[in-house]
């Protein structure tokens, strides 16, 4: 019961790290590398707050240094003429520092013992199952960010992001500054990939400097597991699939080690070849339909 | 309306593919005028309406469009005034958005706040009843992804998301060259109608030279950058095909000459 339980919180919690990266990846079509450390970034900001005693205030916080993080991404790509993948590799980088900062110049930072969000709800909530409250907040976090997310791309400034991913040639015609609108898009996706950050860390009560290491993996396979499940659809469906491939993936990985001989360090190459094998299915299917055609068939 | 004066661009100055592709070239467009703009492949039409939209900036020389100095403002503040449609049917629309939501986004420019619905019940039947007036059913499927449509159909919703908002200039680059000829009429059909409802300051670009002396009030032809032919609307009147041939074989055959001249007293 706890392995399931214990999975849907986290497939809930990384549901907002695949909006994150649905944003980037799919809306605004770059493969946004700042994500790997805009998720640390999150973390650290969260659970620094959290030592503090102000755990909501560091989930605020993470957002906004989230945002931060991808607005400098932005800079570096529009502003800067910068390559996307670089200006994501540039401020990643650039980010191990400042997270090592925040984090005062410590590794990895424990959370036992200090209130954070989870506790705090809890202790209202005597009767209830600690688990049960565990899933019920990551429920409820991960549903106002679904909202807040489809929400926005219902709005003008939403609208803009998904036709500058679509044809930026367009946008431009239509008197819409693409850098602002790749400025925002950037801004957001990583917002929701720190938030993921921030309330991950007060969930495990740790956070390490290391935790952002292969995240964007992380995310883009849930996205992709998402796409395989409800298919490519408007941006609403795509959201919501998103997160549904977060809980998937993550049923997938507690499968993978509950019932097998594979060490958790596998876990990164088992993503890594779920995403890689997902997103090569379009040059397999067109390489077989393409023998069939030299074989005659229909 | 447009004043361009003494427009001057080189590209990859300093290189060996150096290439001047407008050459001090003015024009003058009044109020309503519908200039249609001939010359081969090379000519430097394109360039023009690169040089128009901001595309790029001008080397030397200057755009005034309505009386506002725009010769270095970027390009997407002065899309607000300039609607451009192009040869390939999928440069001007996002073919992963509906039909509706291509035109809101261009219907935007109309001031819109960031935060607001992106369409209003308002703007559909608003979107609608425009759909409905071009004749091509398309007011049916407003909820249909652009990129499911035809080139056709879509050169129709381009045009539309231009003049929506009534532009101060229109420039059409070739909008009918990639359809097939019934089609091409059929937007050429509703292309006269747009403009002159609104009457729109127009440019259109065209190989045709059928249409180019047919349509508009004015013909203009680019030869290596500059200005070769400005055939006003009098002079228009009873041109034919072959008459237009010859002055374009006087004038570019002159050039030729002129410019054989000047390379031959360099190198002797």
């Amino acid at each position: 019961m706890s392995i399931v339980l214990g999975t849907a919180q986290l497939g809930l919690i990384y549901g907002l790290l695949a909006i994150g990266i649905y944003i980037s990846f799919r809306i605004l079509n770059v493969p946004d590398l700042t994500a790997e450390g805009s998720f640390t970034f999150g973390l650290a900001c969260a659970s620094m707050l959290a030592t503090t005693g102000h755990p909501w205030l560091g989930i605020l916080l993470a957002v906004a240094a989230g945002a931060a993080a991808g607005l400098v991404t932005g800079f570096f790509q529009t502003k800067c003429q910068i390559h996307p993948v670089l200006a994501g590799i540039l401020t990643m980088s650039g980010l191990y520092s400042i997270n090592m900062f925040v984090m005062g110049e410590r590794a990895n930072v424990t959370l036992i013992g200090v209130d954070t969000i989870f506790t705090q709800i809890s202790a209202l909530l005597p009767g209830l199952d600690k688990n049960w409250v565990k899933l019920l907040i990551s429920l409820l976090l991960t549903a106002a960010g679904i909202l807040l997310a489809v929400g926005f791309f219902k709005t003008h400034l939403g609208l803009c992001i998904r036709a500058a991913g679509d044809n930026e040639t367009m946008v431009r015609a239509s008197s819409i500054n693409v850098g602002h609108v790749k400025l925002v898009a950037l801004a957001v996706s990583n917002a929701y990939i720190a938030l993921c950050g921030g309330i991950i860390a007060q969930y495990q009560s740790f956070a390490d400097i290391n935790s952002g290491v292969g995240i964007l993996v992380v995310g883009l396979a849930s996205v992709i597991i998402g796409e395989v499940i409800c298919g490519r659809r408007g941006v609403t469906a795509g959201i919501l699939s998103a997160v549904a491939g977060s809980i998937v993936y993550r049923v997938i990985i507690a499968l993978a080690t509950t019932y097998t001989m594979l060490p958790a360090y596998m876990l990164k190459l088992i993503s890594a070849v779920i995403v890689a094998v997902a997103l090569s299915v379009p040059a397999v299917k067109s390489a077989f339909s393409l023998q069939k055609t030299k074989r005659g068939g229909v | 309306m447009l004043k361009i004066e003494s427009a001057v661009k080189t590209f990859f100055k300093g290189t060996p593919q150096e290439h001047t592709a407008l050459r001090g070239l003015s024009l003058h467009l009044k109020p309503g005028e519908f200039v249609t703009v001939v010359g081969s492949n090379g000519a430097g039409k394109s360039t023009l309406f690169n040089a128009i939209c901001g595309s790029f900036y001008l080397d030397a020389g200057a755009v005034m469009l309505d009386g506002k100095d725009i010769t270095y403002q970027p390009d997407f503040r002065r899309a607000k005034m300039i609607g451009r449609v192009f040869q390939d049917p999928m440069m001007g629309t996002a073919p992963h958005l509906t039909i509706e939501e291509n035109l809101a986004l261009a219907y935007s420019r109309k001031h819109k706040l960031p935060l607001a619905p992106a369409i209003t019940a308002k703007e559909t039947d608003f979107f609608r009843e425009h759909l409905a007036a071009m004749g091509m059913g398309l007011e049916d499927r407003m909820k249909t992804k652009v990129g499911l449509l035809s080139g056709g159909q879509r050169q129709v919703v381009t045009l539309l998301m231009c003049t929506l908002s009534t532009p101060k200039l229109l420039l059409l680059d070739e909008h009918t060259a990639a359809l097939d000829p019934q089609t091409s009429e059929k937007i050429m059909e509703i292309t006269n109608r747009i403009v002159a409802e609104n009457h729109l300051t127009t440019m259109m670009i065209t190989h045709n030279l059928n249409a180019a002396l047919r349509t508009g009030t004015r013909t203009i032809m680019m030869d290596s950058g500059q200005i070769i032919l400005d055939i006003g609307e009098e002079e228009r009147r009873g041109m034919t095909l072959d008459d237009l041939l010859r002055m374009y074989s006087q004038k570019a055959g002159g050039e030729f000459d002129n410019d054989r001249m000047l390379l031959n007293k360099d190198n002797p």
